[in-house]
């Protein structure tokens, strides 16, 4: 009975120390522009252990001004796609750039797509509208594709702010684009403290049953069995 | 959970980098024609421990990833306009829109600038206040009493003896297609870069090309208030990392304490 108990609590150690690093990384990231934060929860499923699950939390993020034409950020649901060298990723915005070609591309260089394919911008004044459309000195330039996936749990992060969709890409239809404004990461800084206290203790706590079961292991295996 | 000190550690050093850039911001607060920059950074890269999958009672369920920490994406110089600061001195011209002055290094290449206070050399020629020659040259007359700049970038001087005015040259602008990418070179000035790509030029106040006001120099656009309360964010923030650092290795000490 102890030895079951035994690896009951070290799952959980690891666990809180999966949290741990969890949380960690959401707090490191809450200057990250448009970063969704990572939530963990422990679930029991049919089987007998609770199973550690992960979501991504989609939760809008605070748009703030920013006055700088190409930084463009999402209010609502749905994500900007741009053309990686490993295909299609979906991004919440941020601050573009034009390249040395005159197209519209992100800080790595990819092309920001549009529906027409990658947007060419050659003119001075540019204005996004709400829906997308591009307008360079006033003539249309093309439209924003704005795509979402149909649950976040399509959605897998590969770093530099970038999604790699895992199903299929469908239109979004309940998003605005904001121009010169980019979105804050949605990480509640308070939240996350008071999580790692929390982390902390639990973990603590789990340290203390585990060192009571080894005590009671020491006694039946020392004590127990003594003629 | 040492993962998770390394990831803290990258915030960290995040952080200390928004500050270094908010301290030149603040520092260039009073600089002639100075731009402000601003930090961006973006998450690092994500370790899967478990992919994708469905269960037969909970349905789908996401990838399990864990991040590893936020490195700098980027440093971008925001090319707002700065204010006009009224001199009354006729050779400080400020740019009130797109463009740059260009100035003839002492190696002879070309360099651009915002910041408008020039002078003249021993011959008469428009130079900055560090002495490089405005391009295309200016060479005022020596019995010129006074010159006029006007919106469009016309110079013209006012002959001493018989007070007639006369055109000597125009002032040109460069333009890049992606200012962002422009390398600062210090002593306010800008060098062209593949990203900035190639200087167009073309006089003040046709297609598009600012308009020049004499008398007046550009301020710096950085705004006191802003980087203060940026400075602020990023303390807290750079606190709450060392918290987080301080709780893993918090864990690791008491687990550490088990083996007996």
């Amino acid at each position: 009975m102890t030895v079951p108990s035994i690896f009951a609590t070290a799952r959980s150690l690891s666990y809180y120390s999966r949290l741990q690093e969890v949380t960690a990384n959401n707090l490191a990231n809450a200057s990250s522009e448009g970063f969704k934060a990572d939530r963990m929860t422990a679930q029991s499923f049919s089987e007998v252990w609770p199973e550690a699950l992960m979501s991504l939390d989609l939760k809008q993020g605070t748009v703030r001004d920013t006055a700088r034409p190409l930084d463009i950020a999402l209010e609502g649901d749905g994500f900007l796609v741009v053309n990686t060298p490993d295909g299609e990723r979906l991004t919440r915005g941020g601050g573009f750039e034009i390249n040395q070609q005159g197209f519209l591309v992100d800080r790595d260089g990819n092309n920001v797509l549009g529906r027409e394919g990658p947007l060419h911008i050659a003119g001075r004044e540019v204005v996004i509208e709400q829906d997308g459309t591009v307008v360079v000195d006033g003539a249309r330039a093309g439209q924003l594709r704005l795509e979402t996936v149909a649950t976040p749990v399509e959605l897998a992060k590969e770093g530099h702010g970038r999604f790699r969709p895992l199903g299929a890409l469908q239109e979004a239809l309940e998003v605005r684009v904001t121009q010169g404004a980019i979105e804050d990461a949605n990480v509640d800084a308070l939240m996350g403290t008071v999580d790692l206290i929390q982390i902390q203790r639990a973990y603590a706590a789990g340290v203390d049953a585990l060192r009571t079961l080894d005590d009671v292991m020491s006694v039946i295996t020392t004590e127990v069995g003594r003629v | 959970m040492t993962d998770g000190l390394r990831t803290s550690a990258s915030g960290m050093i995040a952080q200390q980098k928004r500050v270094d850039v908010i301290a030149n911001n603040l520092a260039n607060v009073n600089t002639t024609g100075f731009k402000r920059s601003r930090t961006n950074f973006e998450d690092l890269l994500y370790e899967t421990v478990q992919g994708p999958r469905s269960t037969a009672n909970q349905g789908a369920i996401g990838p399990m990833q864990v991040g590893h920490g936020v490195r700098l994406a980027s440093i971008t110089r925001v090319h707002g306009q700065g204010g006009a600061e009224q001199t009354g001195r006729p050779l400080d011209l400020a740019i009130e829109g797109e463009g740059f002055f260009q100035v003839e290094l002492p190696d002879g290449t070309l360099a651009y600038t915002r910041d408008g206070s020039f002078t003249l050399s021993d011959t008469g020629q428009l130079v900055t206040s560090s002495g490089n020659a405005l391009v295309p040259n200016l060479v005022l007359p020596p019995d010129a009493t006074a010159v006029t700049i006007s919106e469009t970038g016309m110079v013209s001087v006012t002959n001493g003896n018989d007070g007639s005015m006369i055109e000597v040259g125009r002032i040109e602008l460069a333009r890049f297609p992606n200012p962002t990418g422009l390398m600062a070179l210090g002593g306010n000035l800008f060098g062209e870069t593949i990203a900035s790509g190639y200087a167009a030029t073309g006089f003040p106040q046709e297609d598009g090309y600012g308009r020049i006001l004499q008398g007046t120099l550009e301020s710096s656009n950085v705004e006191i208030v802003q980087e203060m309360t940026d400075m602020i964010a990023a303390q807290r923030a750079y606190e709450i990392n060392a918290r987080a650092i301080r709780s893993a290795e918090d864990m690791m000490q008491s687990i550490n304490d088990l083996i007996r």
